[in-house]
């Protein structure tokens, strides 16, 4: 599943999307938690020590570039494979879930 | 958010507050949006939002689920403004101490108490996206 939890803040986005982390990656699923936020915070809820989660990098801009899509709309796709990502930029977490941080990265779609 | 191989992996995004993200692109290529909703109304209007924009994106598949929902008026305000903007409600996350007491302990709810009914209701929640994967 590719699933993406917003809402208004405090109601409980980082509660649930952590541990619905742990919860799919303790059934036996390679699980990737990305932390979209501008302020992450992420890693606290999925286990990860604050310290460790410092020491993270954050995904740097030139490894995703946009491409024209045939209805010409514009998209951003990462250049590196998902693997060479999670292995170069995630902090692995309880559980086998790996951490993904994206909020300081200006990144985005058309527009 | 798109890689080459996704296939095998399933990927959690914890969106940002508020809905600059979604109007800048960021989610347009995740296949489903769960909006979280809390009985009071400034809540549920961005849960209204959430789902407004994310339809705009071109992703249809927004489905609401509830939280810290402590009894029976909290849970009929939800399901009136939902059924009154069509939003298909999902999942119901009740309010929990634990939480409050996994926090104050340090530990992430699921290792402060896996049987805890937030726990629980969220297990129930894996299960419902699970069983509808698109």
């Amino acid at each position: 599943m590719r699933v993406a939890i917003a809402g208004k803040g405090g109601t409980g986005k980082t509660t649930i999307s952590g541990t619905l982390a742990r919860v799919l990656a303790r059934r036996g699923r390679h699980v990737l938690a990305v932390d979209a936020d501008t302020t992450p915070n992420l890693a606290v809820t999925l286990g990860i020590p604050q310290i460790q989660a410092q020491e993270m990098m954050d995904l740097p801009r030139n490894m995703m570039e946009r491409q024209q899509q045939e209805d010409g709309t514009t998209k951003t796709v990462f250049t590196a494979n998902s693997d060479e990502i999670i292995s170069n930029y995630s902090a692995p977490g309880p559980d086998g879930v790996r951490l993904l941080v994206m909020g300081k990265v200006n990144h985005g779609g058309a527009g | 958010m798109v890689t080459k191989d996704d296939g095998d992996r399933d990927i959690i995004v914890d969106m940002e507050a508020g809905l600059e993200h979604l109007s800048r692109g960021t989610g347009k290529h995740l296949s489903r949006f769960v909006a979280t909703i809390e009985p009071y109304y400034r809540s549920m209007e961005v849960a209204r939002r959430v789902a407004a924009l994310a339809a705009e994106l071109g992703i249809g598949d927004v489905i609401a689920v509830s939280n810290k929902v402590r009894d029976d008026g909290d849970r009929k305000a939800i399901a009136d403004f939902c059924a009154a903007h069509s939003l298909k409600l999902a999942g119901e996350i009740p309010f929990d101490s634990a939480l409050l007491e996994a926090e104050r302990a340090g530990k992430t709810p699921i290792d402060f108490d896996p049987n805890s009914p937030a726990v629980r209701a969220i297990e129930r929640l894996a299960d419902t996206l699970s069983a509808s994967a698109t």
